[in-house]
């Protein structure tokens, strides 16, 4: 008897798990700008979690590539399936850069979410209402805030400078030894050129605020014509890696790098551990990527929820910090408890958290943004 | 006859629309692109390339002639070899060796280019572990050279290829016949050999210059992107900007490029043929 018991078991569960491959059919595309570390977090980690939580949901993670360009990418792609009226786009959930998101926001390309989920009301960081001047309340909630700072060799550099000014005069007695990416490699180095015109350029708080006046440019030239005379004691690298890997290889002894990929690739022992990072004043810009939802997404319910998770206290001390070393895009106060003491410490061991909100700036707005990038090209780099 | 020749239309026809859609209807695009501004005729995006990308213009140019110098050279040298030689192991090794590059992409040559030609790379650790220079004399490639040894290193074999091929098909009686006469064989090669293999040689350095033109990722990953190539500038102008139209300018200014390399080879043919 127990046989034909076991036959129908058997049956049962072949029934079950058919049923599931079923279920499994639905997809849930998530579309990431930014480096092979936001896919891997996406892939990695998010993904697996959501699809444990909900069976019969897969999470398929798209990295579309690094800085600004990788969001150019999926705005292209939204705004196209916009303008052939489809019925249901391609990307659930889509994680961006500030100057598209506000650019997506405002042509109607995204859904307003924030309200519908619990951990919206967690967020306190100005840049989750307001993307480099676009309005995008309610449209976005900020996965991380990234910051860019300058890296050293402390065996190399023994006093290392503590503002741009002071930078100048290392660099001249220095020179080559200092190396960024120039702004067509990765953003990183557009940061740096950024922090260069806050510096030098004139009034910051007005390319940050706005608003956007188009004779603003011509006051930097002096700023530029000095960027361009530091170039040649600057060695330019290939991209956000490549300063890093100069670094590693002792190549030079100082560059601008993202907080996070330096902590990571401290861990993975690509740097030497005696690099530090250092906040210079007046200070050098960060930004946060977004989670948004496609205005027509197929799975708008699901798109919300998996980014509620994204977003929870846990995934964002767990993920968020601990892995991959950004530092959290909900209000920090909320992880208190959730972390431990030393990972605390250690991400805010070389900028301390004072520093990071009295130098940490944001990017400026659009319109002086690629002012900012095309006066670099055509008064730096041609 | 009639139907014959509709029959033959309907065969070409499918190869024909792939040709009309996917590469006369891109090229007029960008072309009237470059040219129009708010649907009126403009050189204004030629003005914005040249104003902010000229030293990269120059660049490129500078970059590609040299690589195809180099690159007639070397092939030169090596199918030379192939022919002329009477050593046969240098022969046979030659032979297993020199067509592996062509087999790589060209991403693939640049990531190793980048670790191999870096200041603290493998090519300077080791000519600092033979002795041959001191630690602080090592400098690094990752510029304009290291495109050029990049470019030089993945297309020789193609040039090579077609030229070994070339002089593989001559009629040996008249090689025979110098050294007989007791020409040397460098002077065998560039007197008598390379006259005949020329338009060969031609051929496939104007396709090299073409190849090497629309490469994106060498100059992107090898050398900083002060100044670069064209490709990297029409990939960060759409990427950065969304600004195709002062992308396909840089792309008409490529093609003028390549157009003065097919306009000389053509030339070079009718003169030939006059002859």
């Amino acid at each position: 008897m127990t046989k034909p018991i076991g036959l129908a078991t058997l049956c049962l569960s072949s029934l079950l798990a058919l049923g599931g491959a079923a279920q499994a059919q639905t997809v849930l595309n998530v579309a990431t700008a930014g480096d092979q570390n936001m896919v891997d977090y996406i892939k990695d980690f998010l993904g697996p979690m959501f699809e444990k939580a909900n069976p019969g949901v897969k999470v398929v993670a798209v990295g579309t590539g690094p800085g600004d360009s990788g969001s150019q990418k999926i705005y292209e792609k939204l705004a196209a399936q916009k303008a052939a009226n489809a019925a249901s786009w391609d990307f659930d959930v889509i994680v961006a850069h500030q100057k598209m998101s506000g650019q997506m926001a405002s042509e109607g390309l995204l859904a307003k979410y924030r309200d519908n989920i619990a951990t919206g009301k967690m967020v306190s960081s100005q840049t989750a209402a307001n993307a480099l001047g676009s309005n995008v309340e309610g449209y976005v909630m900020p996965m991380f805030q990234s910051q860019t700072a300058l890296a050293y060799n402390a065996d190399m550099v023994k006093n290392p400078p503590a503002s741009y000014a002071e930078l100048l005069d290392w660099a001249k007695k220095n020179p080559k030894q200092f190396g960024y990416n120039g702004i067509k490699g990765g953003m990183s180095g557009v940061a740096f050129a950024t922090g260069w015109i806050y510096a030098f350029g004139g009034d910051a708080d007005k390319l940050i605020k706005g608003p956007y006046d188009a004779a603003t440019k011509a006051g930097w030239d002096s700023a530029l014509l000095q960027l361009k005379d530091f170039n040649k004691n600057a060695v330019i690298t290939p991209g956000n890696a490549g300063t890093l890997d100069m670094l590693n290889r002792g190549e030079i002894a100082m560059g601008p790098v993202w907080v996070d990929m330096f902590y990571t690739w401290m861990k993975d022992g690509k740097l030497p551990p005696n690099m530090k990072l250092k906040l210079i004043a007046p200070g050098m810009p960060g930004q946060p990527m977004y989670y948004a939802v496609p205005a027509k997404a197929a799975q708008p319910k699901l798109a919300e929820a998996f980014i509620a998770l994204a977003t929870s206290p846990e995934v964002q001390a767990d993920g968020i910090v601990k892995r991959f070393n950004w530092y959290p895009g909900i209000d920090a106060k909320h992880l208190q408890g959730k972390l431990d003491e030393a990972t605390w410490k250690k991400l805010f061991a070389d900028v301390t958290p004072d520093e990071l909100s009295s130098k940490g700036k944001p990017f400026p707005i659009a319109p002086y943004f690629n002012d900012i990038l095309e006066s670099y090209e055509k008064k730096v780099a041609n | 006859m009639r139907r014959v020749s509709l029959t033959g239309l309907a065969l070409v026809a499918p190869a024909l629309a792939v040709v009309a859609a996917l590469f006369l209807y891109p090229l007029s695009y960008s072309l009237v692109a470059a040219f129009t501004r708010d649907g009126a005729f403009s050189l204004a995006h030629f003005d914005k390339a040249f104003e902010l990308y000229s030293t990269d213009i120059a660049f490129t140019l500078m970059i590609v002639l040299v690589s195809t110098a180099v690159i007639a050279a070397l092939s030169t040298a090596i199918a030379g070899t192939l022919t002329l030689s009477e050593t046969p192991w240098l022969i046979a090794a030659l032979k297993a060796l020199y067509r592996w590059p062509l087999f790589i992409p060209f991403i693939v040559a640049a990531q190793c280019m980048r670790t191999f030609l870096a200041k603290n790379g493998l090519m300077n650790n080791t000519f600092v572990s033979l002795g041959l220079i001191e630690p602080l004399q090592a400098t690094s490639f990752l510029d304009w050279r290291g495109i050029v040894v990049t470019f030089a290193w993945k297309q020789t074999p193609f040039v090579a290829l077609l030229l070994a091929g070339a002089m593989a098909s001559l009629d040996r009686a008249t090689i025979e016949a110098a050294r007989n006469l007791g020409a040397g064989r460098l002077r065998i090669l560039i007197e008598i050999v390379l006259p005949q293999v020329g338009r060969t040689l031609m051929v496939a350095l104007v396709l090299s210059f073409v190849t090497m033109l629309s490469v994106l990722s060498v100059p992107m990953m090898v050398a900083g992107s002060q100044p670069t190539m064209v490709t990297v500038d029409m990939a960060f102008r759409i990427n950065a900007y969304g600004d195709y139209a002062t992308a396909n300018a840089l792309g008409v200014i490529s093609y003028a490029m390549t157009a003065i390399a097919a306009w000389i080879y053509l030339r070079h043919n009718l003169e030939e043929k006059r002859g």
